[in-house]
């Protein structure tokens, strides 16, 4: 199969929505043969990314976009939301010592994101943010 | 697909063993957060948290493991994970959490750590 597996999901912010996504990547990725093992990284890859827009958007009501589209090489995430946007550059990379001791302990998702993809970007805006996350399955 | 989170918890050799099932989230991480500090206030030092059950997690679920470790650091107690699934364990490097925490194996090995002194 050299044509890659595609699907999208519309998610609305009620709790643990995320795990619809990590349904549908399950399926995709049984379908296409791929181990358990290849996609325990991708699954924390999109959780990471949905709770993320789910709660930055800034919106009242927000929805988010996911699109997989997967091949037996590589599994390619995008997640979009349409909320007030932001400015990656100024959060600061989260350390865990400085965490220990401090109030705000949260504050991974994207230092998570970053570290556990094979190619990250996000864009960022007045209508909205779009994260793209690359994975290599082989 | 694991969904909803629970938890077990014994106390082995004055260790509370801790072990999770299902996906945690910041309600998981919070339960368990509450569950250690059930025993730390009776002075309960030595905590193993067994993931075994738990294939996925999120960074806010995880969180909660920071306060966990910084009220261990305070009385020279410590945590350690065990049947880590190799992407969860990824996640808690990328995090830092193994300056402050261990890993082993298993229970019985942690069990056999704090035995050791270690």
């Amino acid at each position: 199969m050299k044509e890659p597996m595609k699907l999208k999901i519309a998610l609305p912010k009620i709790p643990d929505i995320e795990l619809v996504a990590l349904e549908g990547l399950d399926r995709l990725a049984r379908y296409m043969g791929i181990g358990e093992e290849k996609i325990g990284e991708a699954r924390i890859l999109v959780t990471e990314a949905i709770i993320n827009a789910l709660e930055h958007s800034g919106e009242k009501n927000p929805v988010v976009r996911v699109e997989f589209s997967m091949t037996k090489k590589e599994l390619v995430v995008l997640v979009r939301d349409y909320g007030k946007g932001f400015e990656p550059g100024s959060i600061e990379e989260p350390d865990i010592k400085k965490k220990v001791g401090s109030k705000n302990k949260r504050g991974w998702g994207l230092k998570v994101m970053k570290s556990m993809s094979d190619d990250f970007q996000i864009e960022s805006g007045k209508r909205g943010t779009k994260i793209t996350i690359k994975k290599l399955l082989s | 697909m694991e969904q909803s989170f629970t938890l077990t918890s014994d106390l082995k050799n004055n260790c509370l063993v801790i072990a999770t099932s299902g996906y945690v989230n910041n309600v998981g991480g919070e339960a368990i957060a509450i569950e250690f500090a059930h025993h730390f206030e009776k002075g309960t030092k030595h905590i193993v948290i067994n993931l075994a059950k738990s294939k996925v997690v999120n960074s806010i679920g995880m969180s909660f493991l920071i306060e966990i470790v910084e009220q261990l650091e305070e009385v020279g107690g410590k945590l350690v994970f065990t049947d880590l699934d190799p992407a969860v364990e990824k996640m808690l490097a990328i995090m830092g959490l193994f300056k402050f925490a261990g890993k082993e194996p298993t229970v019985g090995d942690a069990l056999k750590s704090f035995a050791a002194g270690k």
